[in-house]
């Protein structure tokens, strides 16, 4: 092997110049495959940053406007979804499925601590939000039963609330997201948790904050927490409820799902005198098929943009092919010697092979390299920012690198490129007469 | 009989057919030092192609050693080539990006030879040539005289059957023809090693023991020349 590598370096050596022009078609065409997949990966993870946090074997349900007539009404009724629709989803005709049920009521509101205050959604919900969402609870606690049993006034902030109202007021000092560092008003700063245990007021009430949330501002996470049982009390809700969350399982593909909420959307829409099949009385969000949708997207998302790198690369391969043509052909005579002497076909197509292979596996590394260093300067600099719609930041790319496996793919790419560069080439040496040694130069 | 040729043919068919050799019968034995002369045009160089297993011919039998060399595979081609035959060129066809003590080694390596073992008998050989010093020398350095002997190096080293040499001092001058000569006769001498070369210059007929002239494909008279009066000039003239 060793002196295989010697003969590679003797006659890449002599051929400088036109070696490192056509490696730099391959470099490049390994760079932009690893930028591509990198962006790629940076775009998917920020739509993803939400689902990501969320189990998806979560299905949310929420009331609409009949767009049908149906039982001698008109359409255009308001569906309004109550607690015989949440009985109903946890009864036993969907008890197969159906794990956990819970429903929320919200309102907004506006929430004073001190002299700051802010204006949010505030929803009454179940402990069991928590698992459902996969809440972050930074400091204290999430609502438990008891609060829920004893219609305590009790709330649960998101971090960025809470520094709202502790005055450390981030919307101030521009984008912020997971992974940098929070800009500190120099010395005033309060840490948040200093809010736990204090007293808050939303609308006329008086709240006690027993814990803080991780925000995340990818999904609408800073949502203000208090019992639903509360909520429900204090607004006077009756027994209409906003919307409707349970988990499930057992529904494992697509059309099980599609089949499912099928079922699920005929017996709540009979229920609201509704046609069965209507599907804006009733808006089922599954975050099953979401996510396989998600899924799918990304697979579509990465194969594209794996036929734009390796297309890319093509251009660089042709090139070593071209390069290793004229080197057969310059080297006709030697390989007539070497013939002469005793090499076989093989041992000809071995020295150009391995020559092609190694000319496109090291330009292709340094491309690669390159490639690495570009996603990780994109990460440092659009991989940080965000813009703002509605009052929320959105992340445009996060985290867009590539990951060992994608060099693992990319270094099988090369290997398979530079094998089939040398192809025709070799074989064109092979096919060198050894009488070839005998013509005069 | 270390090589035999029976009734040997061969036609080269690049448009108009033509006939080449026109059955050639002949034995070298071992140990000869033998020359075929022929004008150009002879079919020399079509038999020294056939001899060398560089090329195959269309009918008859061709043994070394008693081994029928026809309708060989290309690897089983090379690896005769490698054991059996020594080569040397008239234009020496020493790799050039190489020094001398690779292009030695370098039949050493297509018999799979570790490295540091093909290194020391290539060093072996260019020092019973003169050439130790030059070992690291690359071909463009040398002389031509020295470039012949490293090509001679490198023909011996895998201790051949035969040593085919294709106008070996063609791209010397006379005093190096001279030499080369002389080497050539020590080796078939002091190593009884069998030595062919084909040459259309009398003078380096005349230093071999015996001569073998080729016209128009058919071989024609085979000299007796142990007493080296072959040349029409005597044994005392030079070769060119």
């Amino acid at each position: 092997m060793r002196d295989v590598f010697i003969e590679i370096w003797e006659s890449i050596r002599r051929n400088k110049l036109r070696t490192c022009l056509t490696g730099f078609a391959v470099s490049w065409g390994i760079f932009m495959l690893i930028v591509l997949l990198g962006a790629g990966n940076g775009l998917m993870n920020a739509f993803l940053v939400g689902g990501e946090g969320i189990s998806t074997n979560v299905m949310q349900v929420g009331g609409g406007w009949t767009s049908k007539p149906y039982d001698g009404l008109k359409e255009g009724r308001i569906i309004e979804l109550d607690e015989r629709d949440v009985a109903l989803t946890k009864s036993e005709v969907f008890a197969n499925h159906v794990d956990q049920v819970i429903s929320t009521v919200s309102t907004s509101a506006t929430v004073i601590y001190g002299k700051k205050h802010f204006s949010g959604s505030i929803e009454g919900s179940f402990p069991a939000r928590r698992q459902m969402d996969k809440i972050e609870i930074l400091y204290g606690r999430f609502l438990n039963e008891k609060d829920i049993k004893e219609n305590r006034k009790v709330v649960v902030l998101p971090e960025d609330q809470a520094e709202i109202l502790l005055g450390n007021d981030i919307r101030d000092t521009g984008a912020r997201l997971p992974g940098m560092k929070l800009n500190s008003n120099s010395g005033k700063k309060v840490r948040p948790q200093d809010i736990l245990g204090k007293y808050i007021r939303i609308g006329d009430f008086s709240y006690r904050v027993v814990g803080i949330t991780k925000t995340n501002d990818a999904s609408n996470s800073n949502t203000v927490y208090v019992p639903y049982t509360t909520l429900r009390v204090i607004y006077g809700k009756g027994r209409t409820v906003d919307d409707i969350t349970f988990t499930f399982h057992g529904l494992d593909s697509e059309k099980e799902n599609e089949a499912f909420e099928e079922q699920y959307r005929s017996a709540v829409n009979l229920r609201h005198r509704a046609a069965p099949d209507d599907r804006r009385a009733l808006w089922i969000w599954n975050r099953f098929t979401q996510n396989l949708q998600m899924n799918r997207g990304r697979n579509i998302l990465n194969t594209a943009l794996w036929i734009i790198g390796l297309f890319t690369l093509l251009g660089g391969i042709v090139g070593v092919s071209n390069i290793m043509l004229i080197t057969v052909k310059e080297r006709t005579h030697e390989f007539g010697i070497r013939k002469a002497i005793g090499a076989s076909p093989w041992d000809i197509v071995k020295l150009i092979l391995a020559e092609s292979v190694t000319i496109t596996a090291v330009f292709g590394y340094i491309g690669m390299f390159f490639g690495m260093i570009a996603c990780q300067i994109l990460d440092k600099t659009v991989g940080q920012s965000s813009v703002s719609i509605m009052d929320e930041q959105i992340a445009m790319f996060v985290n867009p690198t590539v990951g060992l496996d994608v060099a693992l793919e990319a270094t099988l790419v090369l290997i398979i490129a530079g094998t089939i560069a040398g192809f025709f080439p070799a074989r064109k040496a092979a096919q060198v007469r050894p009488i070839e040694a005998l013509r005069a130069e | 009989m270390l090589i035999e040729l029976k009734d040997v043919n061969k036609t080269y068919n690049n448009g108009q057919p033509l006939h080449v050799l026109k059955g050639i019968d002949l034995s070298i034995d071992s140990g000869e030092f033998v020359s075929i002369m022929g004008a150009s045009g002879s079919g020399k160089s079509t038999l020294l192609n056939i001899l060398g297993i560089l090329d195959n011919y269309d009918s008859g039998e061709y043994y070394i050693d008693g081994k029928l060399i026809k309708g060989l595979s290309e690897r089983q081609a090379a690896d005769y080539r490698n054991r059996m035959i020594g080569f040397i060129f008239q234009s020496y066809n020493l790799i050039g990006f190489k020094t001398a003590v690779e292009n030695v080694e370098l039949p050493l390596f297509y018999q799979g030879i570790a490295r540091k073992k093909r290194h020391q008998m290539a060093m072996e050989y260019l020092d019973r040539l003169g050439l130790a010093d030059w070992a690291k020398h690359y071909p463009n350095e040398m002389s031509g005289g020295q470039k012949q002997r490293v090509a001679i190096a490198r023909a011996l080293i895998t201790s051949p059957r035969i040593v085919l040499a294709d106008e070996p001092t063609g791209a010397l001058d006379s005093k190096t023809s001279v030499e080369i000569m002389e080497l050539l006769q020590q080796l078939n001498r002091e190593d009884r090693m069998t030595i062919i070369v084909v040459t259309h210059e009398s003078g380096v007929a005349n230093a071999t023991n015996k001569i073998i002239h080729i016209k128009d494909g058919i071989i024609g008279q085979i000299e007796d020349n142990r007493q080296h009066h072959a040349s029409v000039f005597g044994t005392s003239t030079v070769m060119k």
